[in-house]
């Protein structure tokens, strides 16, 4: 958290929030200030009509014989601050205060108004033109005199209105945004609670405690449910691939537990009390073949830990080789024939004469997936049976299947037949089956090649174990030409 | 005596048959859990020897079932897994003693020998029974601190009286205890072996140590030759 590269998405959020609040608080003053300063203006102008008309109402008739009028002040209230000058057509000045500047009046008679600085202060002026009547009961409808009143005040009192709103506005919008910052932060947070507690369930998280569950509140936050069923599947295939390994381990100290103990019971056995040459003789054989089982069952791990490498690790060339379906199968048919005759078991293939199948794998691993299927085949075979492998091909893959007269594979043997040192039957044990951990190897083999492996019961009996490998179909007749041109 | 051994893998099987049956111990195999059940069930065992990890039956149930028979044969359990909650669990379940793969033949024998012995109520490999005095470990039997020559049955016969002081032992107790299901035997044989045993361990002036007790059996006298 400290990094200051992190990001927190509270404050994200509460900080675009206030900006943006901010910014339309600005706007709203903006707008306020404007609408303030039109009324403001308004009402001024109002007031400042209404002293003119009143000055206007002031022009009265003089005492004396002639027509002439004058300015009665009495009644007429004048703001502080005031100028206004009151003239006839002839320029004549009926009354005025302070040094109000002269203005153009205009000819339609309608009020204008100007703002104008005067004495270093901006007044706002009325320009009035009127008419007043003196004497209007005469028979020559009286005395007519046009008069101009030009009036002004300051527009302080309107700026000062227009600041006291803002400013009353302005603390207003702070102290909401004050209070919007803190229940922001403190909702956000409590908005963003399921994120903590998946953390914090996922941080019991441990090699020996792999049990992920999400807490509800994740799994009822949509935003967090894709993240909280990703971390729970992914935690639930880590945990079942660490448990395989675990079984692993432990099922290989087994046999090599089993198979070392053979080896130092045979010694000590041997070495109990003195024995004639030939009972040594006889014991060191004896010794010699249980050793040859343990280097065997540890060849076969390596094999596997190997071939479990991600590829390119193992046996890199291995990329770029390819070997002949069909020698493979004629070598591995030769290698197992003792164990066949032994137990009187024909193996009968099946495989077109005037093709050949081409495997992009090694030949060593290749012989080692065809000679363990068929071993496997014949140790489940009754004496006497057959076994038969078939080929076939189409363009990019070829299909290899094994099939024996055996006592066919159960369901649950099915799902678990290629796990390392499986063994389905248990009361075949070791006698029979070796470490168990040939069809794990051809499973290993088939995967790396980019195949499957698969078993399954054969509807005349016995099981059937089928490999597809990606495979390059060669004519028979081109690949002897092409032979003889090398 | 006579052990059974039930362990699936043929060669561990075989070593171990061998090695007690040189020390004198009858032995019966059983290679799987079911017939190892069977076997052990008849109750004529003076110990097993339990592999745990068996096909048919697992050790663990072919213990249990012992113990639910109220057999009370000691049993020593092989196992290639050593964590230590299932020797706890195994030893709760009523195993008496266990050792892990790989093992040592010489302490696999041994920890047999004591195991039969303290479940004879002997809690010393030299026994001895008046003036008689038998080594469980070197085989050798003396009388008066002489050393008596017995072939290997009469030295069984008479291991097998001195674990039991006082009490009648009848000929199908001799032969069950004795004998595995690979020798032949024969009552008359136990016969035989008694008589020629009686002979070699009498000393002139003295009682005989083995009575016979007729239809009953044989029974070892605690108090013979005290004069």
């Amino acid at each position: 958290m400290k990094s200051s590269a992190s990001v927190s998405i509270t404050r994200r959020l509460v900080v675009t929030v206030l900006i943006l609040e901010l910014l339309s608080a600005a706007a709203l003053i903006a707008a306020i200030t404007v609408h303030e300063w039109s009324v403001q203006l308004e009402i001024f102008d109002t007031s400042l009509v209404a002293t003119a008309e009143s000055l206007m109402g002031a022009v009265q008739d003089t005492e004396d014989e002639g027509d002439n009028v004058m300015l009665d002040m009495r009644g007429v209230r004048l703001a502080k601050d005031a100028v206004f000058r009151v003239e006839d057509a002839g320029d004549r000045v009926l009354g005025s205060a302070g040094e109000p500047p002269h203005l153009e009046t205009t000819a339609s008679g309608a009020p204008l108004f100007r703002n104008i600085r005067v004495s270093g202060r901006d007044y706002r002026f009325i320009v009035l033109n009127g008419t007043r009547i003196v004497d209007p009961g005469k028979a020559n409808g009286g005395v007519r005199h046009s008069i101009a009143i030009i009036y002004g005040t300051p527009l302080r009192h309107v700026w000062h209105e227009v600041r006291e709103a803002v400013r009353f506005f302005a603390i207003a919008t702070a102290f909401l945004l004050g209070i919007t910052a803190a229940l922001m932060a403190w909702l956000v947070r409590k908005g963003l609670s399921p994120v903590h507690e998946l953390a914090h369930e996922a941080e019991r998280i441990g090699p020996g405690d792999w049990q992920f569950h999400a807490p509800e509140s994740a799994k009822k936050t949509s935003e967090l449910r894709p993240l909280a069923a990703a971390l729970e599947a992914a935690l639930a295939r880590l945990q079942r691939s660490f448990e395989q390994q675990k079984r692993f381990t432990s099922d290989a100290a087994h046999e090599l537990k089993t198979d070392v103990a053979i080896v130092k019971s045979s010694l000590q056995l041997l070495s109990m009390r003195k024995r004639t040459l030939d009972e040594y003789g006889q014991g060191l054989a004896l010794s010699l073949e249980d050793i040859a089982r343990l280097e065997s069952t540890v060849e076969k791990m390596l094999t596997l830990a190997q071939l479990e490498q991600p590829a390119g690790s193992y046996n890199s060339s291995a990329a770029f080789q390819t070997c002949s379906l069909r020698d493979v199968i004629a070598d591995a048919v030769h290698q197992s024939k003792p164990f066949a005759q032994l137990k009187s078991i024909e193996v009968a293939v099946e495989i077109n004469a005037n093709t050949d199948v081409r495997l992009p794998i090694d030949s060593r691993d290749a012989l080692l997936l065809c000679s363990n299927i068929l071993l496997n085949a014949l140790q489940h075979s009754p004496d006497g049976g057959t076994v038969r492998m078939a080929v076939t091909a189409d363009d990019d893959t070829a299909r290899l299947t094994v099939r024996d007269q055996g006592e066919g594979i159960s369901d649950e043997d099915r799902d678990h037949v290629f796990e390392p040192f499986y063994r389905g039957d248990p009361s075949r044990s070791r006698k029979s089956g070796g470490t168990g951990l040939g069809l794990s190897i051809c499973k290993a083999i088939c995967e790396r090649a980019g195949g499957s492996i698969k078993i399954a019961n054969d509807a005349l009996g016995g099981a059937v174990v089928t490999v597809g490998l990606p495979a390059k179909v060669v004519a028979s007749s081109t690949l002897s030409a092409s032979l003889k041109a090398e | 005596m006579r052990v059974l051994l039930v362990e699936d893998e043929q060669r561990l099987a075989e070593n171990i048959v061998a090695a007690l049956r040189e020390t004198g111990l009858a032995v019966d195999h059983a290679a799987d859990g079911e017939a190892g059940s069977l076997l052990a069930e008849q109750g004529i065992y003076d110990a097993i020897v339990l592999d745990l990890m068996l096909p048919g039956k697992s050790g663990q149930r072919v213990l249990q079932d012992l113990r639910r028979r109220k057999l009370h044969t000691p049993v020593l359990i092989l196992t290639a897994q050593e964590s230590k909650e299932s020797i706890v669990n195994l030893l709760n379940a009523g195993a008496d003693d266990y050792l892990s793969k790989p093992f040592d033949l010489g302490e696999l024998l041994a920890r047999i020998k004591a195991l039969i012995r303290r479940a004879k109520g002997v809690s010393t490999p030299v026994l001895a029974v008046s003036d008689l005095e038998l080594n469980t470990v070197q085989q050798t039997v003396r009388r008066r601190g002489q050393v008596l020559d017995l072939s290997p049955t009469e030295y069984r016969i008479l291991e097998y009286l001195i674990h039991r002081p006082r009490a009648v032992v009848s000929q199908q107790e001799l032969l069950e205890h004795l004998y595995d299901f690979d020798w032949e035997h024969h009552s008359n044989v136990i016969e035989a072996h008694i008589s020629n045993l009686r002979r070699k361990l009498n000393l002139a002036g003295t009682e005989p140590l083995i009575e016979t007790l007729r239809h009953r059996g044989y029974r070892l006298r605690e108090e013979a030759g005290s004069q």
